[in-house]
């Protein structure tokens, strides 16, 4: 320890009026510091939080041993009760980018209350608002899930990893945003909240008990690569500023969370025994679930509506889109599994993935168009208004 | 007046972007990140670093193993994008970058390194990105 901590001063002698007094400080706490004399200087983008990680307080071991709450770089209190946490080895949630992802993520939040341009959204067709509709109840369920699957996980990580724990703070942050701005787009232009989704993924990100490792598969990679593409897909289609802003901003914060997904699988794989091959059965296994929840009709048709401007093109066009968003995000989950280590082939994806995967079997990819379900609303009122379509 | 593509250009978007305050909040500023432009046979970079763009810069086809990603498109699109900014006062629903990256087939923006986590900084810095190339509009344009 190169720097020691001042003398702590000397108590006051007592005086007689000081007699009656229980309480005589001692500042025995004041020598009570693993390191002294720290300075850390703000930079360019202001004192960030990696940048406090100098000398033993940026010391991150393998394995921490620690089970209490105490800070990294405190002076453990003796005689604590051990709180329990279940992830103590850093290769069960590490990922170097967090920190600066915890910077980034507050430095670029946005409140949907007053940032999105509420007043610019119009009426639309009764089924074109109907699919806005359907597809914010879905985009709800996601991030609520998003909420619960990671703040179920948040308490079960040692405090020596803090950097991680406050992106997760961040990233359930923002999926409350995303569950505020989806509801209020669904209530905010004469529509409702519609039918719930499937939820077999959400059974099955909810309900995975492997670890913090097994949840970031499903949730942030699978999950997060497809609701990244749909943000892409619905920017693209949005009816009016409101819309643009939210699925733009939803996607920024989005990316970000499949960003620490990446790191911390890299990190993972390089870090822990058989994690590639876990990782590769967890994805395996996880491509089951999604692909039960793609076969149900409710979001595609939704989709298509948007897509088409109406549900007079849906089964043509609204489809077509569908299918070249499908498309997107096979390709973007194969290259995120490509980057990890685990190429998968695309031919031996579940059905539907498989046939999204191979770019020239476009015609395949239409080929779904939907049939009127139980749920389905393809014959609510309300023609197709060109003026509405994406572009 | 600036021409559209050239490092003035660049440079004076770049003014009017590091100048306004509105970038930073709702969503937009803390950006980190290094872009490449191709625009038809010339390669322009700008760097982005905390709440500015840093540096504009022209470089060649090499400069591009190097950035986190690049955006390709042919130079009449080029144009089309920033006339519709220029016009609109900011990119119209079918101009916007995420517009752009889903209307073709192999997207927008690309890598040679194929590092995901650097390809996806596009999508994390969407917004930021659509702010500067907005600033424009209050640039005077020529086109080369």
């Amino acid at each position: 320890m190169a720097n020691k901590p001042a003398p702590k001063p000397a108590p006051p002698k007592s005086t007689a009026s000081d007699e009656k007094r229980t309480f005589e400080p001692k500042y025995n706490w004041m020598n009570k510091t693993r390191q002294w004399g720290v300075r850390v200087r703000p930079g360019k983008a202001g004192l960030k939080l990696g940048d406090l990680n100098v000398g033993i307080y940026g010391e991150t071991p393998t394995q921490w041993a620690d089970q209490s709450r105490n800070p990294r770089g405190a002076v453990p209190r003796r005689g604590m009760p051990p709180v329990g946490y279940s992830i103590r080895d850093k290769a069960g949630l590490w990922a170097d980018c967090a920190a600066d992802l915890y910077e980034e993520a507050i430095q670029r939040r946005w409140a949907p209350a007053t940032d999105v341009p509420w007043d610019t959204i119009e009426p639309l067709p009764d089924d074109v608002e109907h699919a806005v509709c359907q597809v914010c109840t879905e985009l709800v369920g996601y991030a609520n899930v998003d909420i619960e699957t990671i703040t179920g996980w948040q308490h079960q990580m040692s405090y020596g990893y803090h950097e991680v724990k406050q992106f997760l703070a961040t990233a359930s942050f923002d999926a409350a945003r995303h569950y505020e701005c989806f509801r209020k787009r669904a209530l905010a232009n004469g529509g409702g909240l519609g039918l719930e989704g499937p939820g077999m993924v959400n059974r099955m990100i909810l309900e995975s008990r492997g670890g913090w490792t097994e949840a970031v598969v499903y949730l942030l990679v699978m999950r997060g690569a497809f609701t990244m593409t749909l943000y892409k897909y619905l920017g693209r289609h949005a009816h009016n500023d409101a819309e643009r802003f939210i699925y733009a901003h939803a996607l920024a914060d989005k990316a970000r969370h499949v960003t620490y997904a990446l790191d911390h699988l890299k990190y993972a794989v390089a870090h822990a025994d058989d994690a590639l091959q876990v990782v590769r059965t967890l994805i395996a296994i996880g491509e089951g679930g999604l692909t039960r929840d793609l076969r149900d009709p409710v979001l595609p048709e939704a989709l298509a509506v948007i897509f088409a401007g109406g549900v007079a093109k849906a089964a043509g066009r609204g489809m077509a889109v569908y299918g070249e968003l499908m498309g997107d995000f096979v390709q973007t989950y194969l290259g995120y599994c490509q980057w990890l280590g685990v190429p998968r082939d695309p031919a031996r994806l579940p059905p539907p993935l498989n046939e999204y995967a191979n770019p020239n079997n476009a015609e395949r990819r239409v080929s779904p168009q939907p049939k009127p379900s139980p749920n389905s609303f393809a014959n609510a009122a309300g023609a197709a208004n060109p003026k509405n379509a994406g572009a | 007046m600036a021409a559209f593509p050239s490092v003035d250009w660049f440079d004076e978007v770049r003014n009017v972007f590091n100048a306004d305050d509105r970038y930073r909040g709702a969503g937009g500023g803390y950006c980190n990140c290094v872009a490449g432009f191709k625009i038809v046979d010339r390669v322009f970079v700008l760097t982005f670093d905390g709440f500015e763009c840093s540096a504009a810069a022209e470089g060649d086809d090499g400069s591009l193993d190097d950035v986190d990603f690049y955006l390709e498109m042919p130079g009449e699109e080029w144009r089309d994008m920033v006339a519709n900014i220029a016009a609109n006062g900011g990119a119209d629903l079918h101009h916007t970058l995420n517009t752009l990256d889903l209307d073709r087939a192999d997207g927008l923006a690309t890598s040679r390194h194929g590092d995901q986590v650097r390809e996806d900084l596009f999508f994390r810095y969407n917004q930021t990105l659509q702010f500067f190339f907005d600033a424009s509009a209050l640039v005077e344009t020529e086109f080369a």
